[in-house]
């Protein structure tokens, strides 16, 4: 039986709203979402150049964690873990959340005591994570080759509970969901070419709707642009610390379940997760220059699979089904941006490369509370722009591309 | 697919054997201060258009050359030798 009524619509934007969010990704939607659903604030509209979810936020790899390194930015996937868990309940949508727990591989001694210095960061914050022999790590993950003659030997690893996955497209459908229920405005098509900023201050963003130019005031702009973050920043002047990387990703063929949890190798940059489906979905490779388009080869393919088949021997002459790939912000210390620019009423949500999908809600969370009340949320006071000219670096390390 | 740079000593190459050396930036005088000097080592037009970069050529005649790349398209003009 057909809904009688949509989930969500679209529409053209009014010409004026109480605050303007560009960029119809995840971070964006839920940015918006938590300034109507804590502030009350539903005058508000979602811009995006093509549609919702059409960047990183629909091809990420799903995996979610709270176990990266630095201690400036863990409370935030801590909050974000329990947001994704209260959203589905909240907007009566399932997001597919599933904390199948993650399992880190370290190959060397160095990377075990890596794992150790994390593991003791985390649990001095109250997240859990075990640290683990190769023997126990064999029970848990039983197709792992954890011989000694493998070619990448298994030195030891870390299980984390809390890390799993949530599906992305019902990440971005439960958004508009939620948007529309709410009120705000959800515009795809709308392609924004400038900001115009009078007397230090935002006032409106002018855009290319269809073959049409329209302006839209308001005091109030958010800029949550993952890739593109750079080209829309340039529009208010503002030159960010970010370089535009090609990330690549890939999925196998479905076959019966095996592989219960998230498994990254944290050496040799590679991670594999069995879908609910039963297909493989395995990354990723971050191509060291920067690109706006997207594009796969070979390379990634033939490195991907000898070090999936190093680990898991059976998977020889599984199918690849798929490759694709997506735009990643970089910044130099792995870090993301996030706070208020020098024009007053212009905030930014950037930086976060490959690893954005898991912090969206949270994310979404403190920068609505930020635009509404003009008061930087102490987990993200960490993460301002300002630490570039400052040279206060948060050491967030790339440790697996997940 | 990648892409290829055209090397002016070995003619034209799989991305894969260069080593991308970032945006060819002006360099700031001696005397700047410390502000300007972060501002050139952790910020980046980072274009999506025509881009002047740096690659060093490791897996070729292992120099570093500067070449103009449309980052939208990653197609590469003609490169040139420093
Ligand atoms: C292959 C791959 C795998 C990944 N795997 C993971 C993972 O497993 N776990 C994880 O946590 N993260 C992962 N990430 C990272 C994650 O996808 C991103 O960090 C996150 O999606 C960023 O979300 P966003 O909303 O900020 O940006 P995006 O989702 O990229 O949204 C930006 C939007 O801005 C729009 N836009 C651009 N220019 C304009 C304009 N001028 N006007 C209007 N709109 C504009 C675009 O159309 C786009 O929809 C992965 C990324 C990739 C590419
Ligand atoms: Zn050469």
């Amino acid at each position: 039986m057909a809904l009688k009524k949509p989930l969500w619509k679209f529409c053209e934007p009014n010409r004026s709203y109480d605050a303007v969010v560009i960029g119809g990704g995840l971070h964006g939607m839920a940015a918006a979402y938590y300034l109507a659903r804590d502030f009350g604030m539903t005058n508000v509209a979602v811009l995006d150049r093509r549609r919702m979810g059409y960047g990183g936020s629909s091809r990420n790899t799903e995996v979610i964690r709270a176990n990266q390194r630095a201690p400036e930015i863990l409370p935030l996937y801590v909050q974000s873990i329990r947001l994704w868990n209260e959203l589905s309940a909240e907007v009566e949508w399932n997001f597919m959340v599933w904390m199948k727990g993650l399992i880190g591989l370290a190959h060397n001694a160095a990377g075990v005591n890596s794992m150790r210095m994390r593991h003791a960061t985390q649990t001095n914050l109250g997240i859990e994570n075990h640290i683990l022999s190769p023997e126990e790590l064999k029970k848990l993950i039983p197709a792992l080759d954890t011989s000694r003659s493998a070619a990448i030997p298994i030195a030891g690893g870390y299980y984390h509970p809390p890390g799993g996955t949530v599906h992305h497209d019902a990440a971005v459908w439960g958004l508009m969901k939620g948007l529309h229920r709410h009120g705000v405005h959800l515009c795809p098509g709308v392609d924004v070419r400038s900001i115009s900023i009078k007397n230090g201050r935002v006032n409106g963003v002018e855009a290319k709707v269809g073959g049409n130019k329209i302006t839209i005031s308001a005091p109030l702009i958010h800029m949550a642009l993952g890739g593109w973050s750079s080209e829309v920043a340039a529009m208010a002047g503002i030159t960010l610390p970010v370089v535009t990387l090609p990330l690549q990703a890939m999925v196998t063929e479905c076959v019966k379940p095996f592989l219960n949890h998230v498994v990254v190798s944290e050496l040799y940059f590679c991670y594999c997760q069995q879908s609910i489906k039963g297909d493989l979905i395995m990354g990723a490779h971050l191509d060291p220059w920067q690109s706006y388009r997207s594009y796969n080869t070979y390379e990634f393919a033939a490195e991907q699979a000898y070090f999936m088949l190093q680990l898991f021997p059976d998977l020889a002459h599984l199918k690849l089904m798929r490759s694709w790939s997506g735009l990643c912000d970089m910044t130099v210390d792995g870090a993301p941006i996030m706070g208020a620019l020098p024009i007053e009423g212009l905030f930014i949500d950037a930086g976060w490369g490959y690893f954005g999908f898991k912090a969206s809600p949270a994310c979404g969370k403190n920068m609505a509370e930020l635009i509404a009340t003009g008061r930087t949320p102490e987990k993200i006071t960490f993460l301002g722009m300002e630490r570039f000219y400052e040279g206060r670096m948060v050491p967030e390390v790339y440790i697996a591309r997940s | 697919m990648g892409f290829q740079i055209n090397c002016p000593n070995c003619g034209l190459r799989d991305v894969y054997e260069f080593k991308f050396g970032g945006e060819a930036k002006e360099r700031p005088g001696p005397d700047a201060d410390i502000r300007r000097w972060r501002h050139y080592i952790y910020f980046n037009k980072n274009a999506n258009g025509l881009h002047e970069e740096w690659w060093y050529h490791t897996a070729g005649c292992q120099s570093w050359i500067k070449i103009t790349r449309d980052t939208a398209t990653n197609r590469v003009s003609e490169g040139e030798n420093i």
